[in-house]
This record gives C-alpha cells, sequence and structure tokens, in this order.
C-alpha cells in the first residue's frame, strides 16, 4: 500500500519487486485492496507483456504542494495517484514577504481547489517547500538573513489557520531531492545528491531513500560551502560561500555591463545560441559547482549527483565542467566515476517533493489500518 | 546595451488646469518590461494614452528609434510598432475568440473569410502565449477575467509589435487570473517585445520588471531596478516621502542621451 502511495502508479510485477513479495501475494493483495475501494487496477503492457497497473482510487482525496522560490510561487493539485490535477505558477517579487506570499498562495490554492469541483476539506494535507532551512518539527524557518521577510516564521501555524487543513514544511532542495528518488531522474536511487542552482543555489541529501535533515534542517546547504576565505560577501553572514561565485544574481550581475538586464532564461538561451561571454559564465559557474560538489561526494559517495534547478536547463554548458571537476577531484572508485545527471523534473521538482510529503503524512481514512 | 525603441523626452500633457503629465521621460528597450506605478492621479493612464498614440502630448517628444515621431491616432502607433491593451480590454462579448481577435483586421480568401486560417492563427498566438482559453470557438462573454485579458493580449500581437503598452492588466482580476497575466508578461518579454507595464499594484510589478518607474503627480519620481528596489522605497517614492527625482541608474541614463 504505502509502496503505491510513494510512487504513484506501477505494475503488479513492479510492486512484487519493489515489497520483496511474490507475484502471487501481491496479485492477491491488489485484488483484496481493490474490492474495498483502495487501489484501482487498469489494464497495461510492459515490455510488451500484459500488466496491471495499480493506483490509489482517486475518491480518496486530494494532496496540495507549495513551493516558493525566490522569484516564484507554483502550487499544485493531485489526487492521491500522484496524477496532478491543476497546477499554477505565479511569478513572484525579489526579496517577497512572507505574509504577502502565504496569503497569495492560500487563495491561489482555494481557487485551484475550486476549479476542480472539489472543497478543502477534500485536501488531506498541504506540503510547502521554502527556499531556507526549515526545522521539519516545527516548520520554523530556522536561520536568520538567508530568506529576508520569512526570518523565524512559523509556516505551519499561519497556512493552517488559514485553510484548515494539516501543512508540512521543508526545504525547497529536500524536496525536490526527494522528488527526483521518488519520481524523477534518480529514480531506483536510494543514496544520491541533488544540487539546485537558480537565483539561489541550495543541496538535498538523500540517505537510504530518505531526506537527511541533520539537527534544524541545515544538512545539506551547499551554497553556503565556504569556497574562498576572503571571498565576497554572502546574505547568512559569511564570506566566500558558493552561493557568491554562482548565485543566479552574481552570474548576471557579472553579464550586466556587456549584456544589460538579463533573466536566468535570457543567458541560458543566448548561451545556447552561442553568445561567448554567457557561455563562460555558465563554464566557470559549473567548475565552481563541482569543486564544491567534489567535496559532497568524497564525504557521502552517493550512487547519482542530480542537478536541478533553473540553471540546469543550460544541459552539458553546466555539467561538462562539472563532470570534469568531479572526475579529478573525487577519490577514484573501481566502480568508476560518479553519475551526473539533469534533473528531469525541471522547474515542477519541488512542488513534485512537496506533494509527495503531503501524501506520506496524510493519513488516507484509516486504509493504512486496513493493510496493517 | 541596446538602445531604447521607444523613448519620451520631456512629455506634458495638461487637461485644463490638471497637468496630467510633466516632464516625463521614459526609455522602452527590446527584451525589456518597464513598469510604470504611481498612486491614482499620478498620471498613469495619460501615459498609456501617450504611447499609445490616443492622446497627442503638449509638449516634448515621443522618438521611436531615436527618431521623433508623432503618434496622432492608435491606428498610427499601431502601424509604427506599438500596440496598446486598456483595462477593460475593449473585447466584444458576443463575438468569439477568433472574430475578437481578427475584428476589422479579418483575414479573407477572395470574397469570402478565411475562418480555417484565422482559427489556425488564434492557436499559434495563444500557444506562444500559454495562455489557457477552453476553446477559439466560444463567446468571449464566457471567459474569465485572465482568459479575457490573455485574448486582449494575444489581439495586440497580431501585427508583431515592437512595443506592447499594458494599462492596469492585473486590476479586478482574481489571484489565479493574475498569476497568468503574469506569466504572460513574462513570455512576452522572452519573445523580445518590449512591455511598458503600467499598474498600480507594487507587487505584480516587482514580480516581472526590469525597471521601475514611479510617477507621482503627473512626475517622473524615480526609476529604479527592479532587482534592487525594496518594496519600502517604491511606497517612499509613490507617497513623495523621498526627494523628488531620486535615481538608481544615472551612468545608464546618460549613455543613452548621446
Amino acid at each position: 500500500m504505502s509502496a503505491v502511495q510513494q510512487r504513484g502508479s506501477l505494475t503488479q510485477v513492479e510492486l512484487a519487486g519493489v515489497t520483496g513479495l511474490s507475484p502471487a501475494t501481491v496479485s492477491n493483495i491488489v485484488k483484496e485492496l481493490t474490492a474495498i475501494g483502495l487501489l484501482h487496477t487498469a489494464p497495461t503492457s510492459r515490455s510488451g507483456r500484459r500488466a496491471q497497473q495499480v493506483t490509489l482510487a482517486r475518491n480518496l482525496g486530494l494532496v496540495a504542494g507549495i513551493h516558493f522560490d525566490t522569484r516564484s510561487l507554483r502550487v499544485a493539485l493531485s489526487d492521491v495517484a500522484h496524477r496532478i490535477v491543476a497546477e499554477q505558477r505565479m511569478p513572484l517579487a525579489p526579496d517577497h514577504r512572507a505574509d504577502a506570499g502565504l496569503e497569495r498562495a492560500a487563495l491561489l490554492l482555494t481557487e485551484m481547489v475550486e476549479s476542480v469541483d472539489a472543497s478543502l476539506q477534500e485536501v488531506l494535507a498541504v506540503g510547502v517547500g521554502v527556499p531556507a532551512p526549515v526545522d521539519v518539527r516545527t516548520g520554523l524557518v530556522s536561520t536568520v538573513g538567508i530568506l529576508r521577510g520569512w526570518d523565524g516564521v512559523v509556516v505551519p501555524d499561519v497556512l493552517e489557520q488559514r485553510l484548515g487543513i494539516p501543512v508540512y514544511v521543508d526545504n525547497d532542495v529536500n524536496l525536490g531531492a526527494l522528488a527526483e528518488v521518488r519520481l524523477g531522474a534518480a529514480r531506483g536511487s536510494r543514496d544520491i545528491v541533488y544540487l539546485r542552482v537558480s537565483y539561489g543555489v541550495g543541496g538535498g541529501l538523500i540517505i537510504g531513500g530518505d531526506v537527511f535533515h541533520g539537527r534544524s534542517g541545515i544538512a545539506g546547504e551547499i551554497g553556503h560551502m565556504i569556497m574562498a576565505d576572503d571571498g565576497p560577501l554572502c546574505r547568512c553572514g559569511n564570506r566566500g560561500c558558493l552561493e557568491t561565485l554562482i548565485g543566479g544574481a552574481v552570474l548576471l550581475a557579472q553579464l550586466q555591463p556587456s549584456h544589460g538586464h538579463l533573466t536566468m532564461r535570457d543567458m541560458i538561451t543566448r548561451a545556447k545560441e552561442g553568445d561567448p561571454d554567457c557561455r563562460r559564465v555558465i563554464a566557470d559557474a559549473g567548475t565552481h559547482l563541482g569543486r564544491a560538489a567534489a567535496n559532497v561526494c568524497n564525504l557521502f559517495d552517493p550512487e547519482l549527483v542530480v542537478v536541478g534547478g533553473q540553471l540546469a536547463a543550460a544541459g552539458p554548458l553546466l555539467l561538462d565542467p562539472l563532470r570534469a571537476v568531479l572526475a579529478e577531484r573525487v577519490l577514484p572508485s573501481t566502480a568508476g566515476p560518479v553519475d551526473v545527471v539533469e534533473a528531469e523534473l525541471g522547474a515542477a521538482a519541488e512542488v513534485r517533493g512537496a506533494l509527495s510529503v503531503a501524501l506520506d503524512r496524510a493519513s488516507i481514512a484509516g486504509a493504512l489500518a486496513v493493510t496493517g | 546595451m541596446s538602445s531604447p525603441v521607444l523613448s519620451l523626452r520631456g512629455v506634458s500633457k495638461s487637461f485644463g488646469a490638471v497637468r496630467a503629465l510633466a516632464h516625463v521621460d521614459l526609455d522602452v528597450r527590446t527584451h525589456e518590461v518597464v513598469a510604470v506605478v504611481g498612486d491614482n492621479g499620478s498620471g498613469k493612464s495619460t501615459l498609456a494614452g501617450v504611447l499609445s498614440g490616443a492622446l497627442v502630448p503638449d509638449a516634448g517628444q515621443v522618438e521611436l528609434d531615436g527618431r521623433p515621431v508623432t503618434l496622432a491616432s492608435p491606428g498610427l502607433a499601431r502601424a509604427l510598432g506599438i500596440a496598446a491593451v486598456f483595462q477593460d480590454g475593449a473585447l466584444c462579448e458576443n463575438l468569439d475568440v477568433v472574430e475578437n481577435l481578427f475584428l476589422g483586421q479579418e483575414v479573407t480568401a477572395g470574397p469570402l473569410l478565411d475562418e480555417v486560417a484565422m482559427e489556425k492563427e488564434a492557436w499559434s498566438l495563444l500557444n506562444k502565449l500559454a495562455a489557457r482559453v477552453p476553446s477559439v470557438r466560444v463567446p468571449v462573454g464566457a471567459l474569465t477575467g485572465g482568459q479575457r485579458q490573455a485574448v486582449a493580449i494575444a489581439r495586440t500581437l497580431l501585427g508583431d509589435p515592437r512595443v506592447v503598452v499594458l494599462d492596469e492588466p492585473t486590476a479586478a482580476l482574481g489571484i489565479t487570473q493574475t498569476a497568468e497575466v503574469l506569466n504572460l508578461v513574462e513570455r512576452l518579454r522572452d519573445d523580445g517585445h518590449a512591455v511598458v507595464l503600467i499598474s498600480s499594484s507594487i507587487v505584480d510589478v516587482q514580480a516581472v520588471a526590469d525597471s521601475i518607474v514611479v510617477l507621482r503627480l503627473g512626475r517622473t519620481n524615480g526609476v529604479f531596478d527592479a532587482d534592487q528596489v525594496s518594496y519600502e522605497d517604491l511606497i517612499a517614492a509613490m507617497t513623495g516621502a523621498t526627494p523628488v527625482g531620486r535615481r538608481t541608474r544615472p551612468a545608464r541614463r546618460e549613455e543613452n542621451v548621446t
């Protein structure tokens, strides 16, 4: 049951593989659960053979995911089978504030729920990702200065009062990591490092299939790994953090004198069209990111490094220099160099992760009690 | 640094004793969203009128690619590549999306209307804007506020204008529609249009603008880089709490004068 809940939909054969039960046992369990209306099966084909696609029944409810990024807000609504039923993105002001942002998210979610002819009561849980370290137990934005206007805000308190639905908060990059390992590029891996390079720079560690949070949610903050003792000041109060070298605003500022006011999308588009300055800025970012990632790889020895965030759209322009540095700096292993891949879920990774967390936490009307 | 497509130089406009605009400068470049914010009565709509050719300024110049032009009528402005969407969208509720888009500029095949070509063009325009419209054959009256705004914007794109002027596109819209309109503005910018976004919502403006011009009592009360300026600074400029003429980008302005 929880295997289906985590992966959204899979065939009975895959289900047997994941749970370690025999195909016959799986088939019996699925039949039983379908009879009481918890699962839904549909004929499909897998490697040319007939198979049964197993999903959770739709009428069990909805979950919502909200992702606050540095410059945008994304809200998605899905059924308990991970099928997205509504999704909306909205640009946000730089330096946006918690009160206005949460109010907009709550309004957007309410309108979206109405647009699919549902009511807020049918929403079982809301997962929220914010671009700053979060203490997941309390939902408190646990650092100072990383996300001005959000310091010390207890997100669930505000949203639960507004919506009347349980709210679970995590760092957005951790959610992106979770989504990539469950639904995206790292499906099937257990230990991965997810790097997110956008206006901010962040990292998420997945160990044994779960997000590693650390003491207060700061684990994986690769953006604040110190790269140069006497480097530029960072918003966190330190000097020479990775983010002061490759954060979106820093990259764009390098291009401002020659190219004027660009956005990340502009820079990537121009780099792909062959603009040498934009290519160079992105390649340098790849090299710096590689240096930081090499240290992380030596510490955690992950199966896979997944690179997401807006800059990942630059593809090989960013990843090739990154791979070169990793090959040079990570301890050589008999298993070969660590694989580096582009995130598969793109800009939607974080919101999908938020949906996953909401689903994990949602108690599906005693369903879990039935299966034991 | 590209030079401005459209510039206003010392533009003034009076209605009787009311000076709606006084010596206003504005530069608009391709691939850039310039936002104009201001309180009620600060001259935002008059500025939209001047840019779109609906109003002729009493003094000052309108320059297109550095050459002075006279925008005597909206039609002339359109012909020069400046299209405007006004607050109400100016759509006909009883006509469907295709009819609205091509009203007055229908595509014909011989003596008949070429419906197929128009429908294809309508879809391609709406897809380009990633607009969510259920069908191009529903009357506009049945669409939501955001979808109507999308149709109104799509209509301005017909002649592939270089400058798109949006007057209060998010006023009176719900949050979902506001989100859609802001996404549209980003899309226009990415497609290389110069966009002038006139709005009284600072939050919306900060979300998508590259630079922000604050109008106060018909005068320019500051030109800000949207990435640097804070909400508080904008409020201060709108309400007159900061000295007139504060500029955060002096270097860039001088460059353009030459």
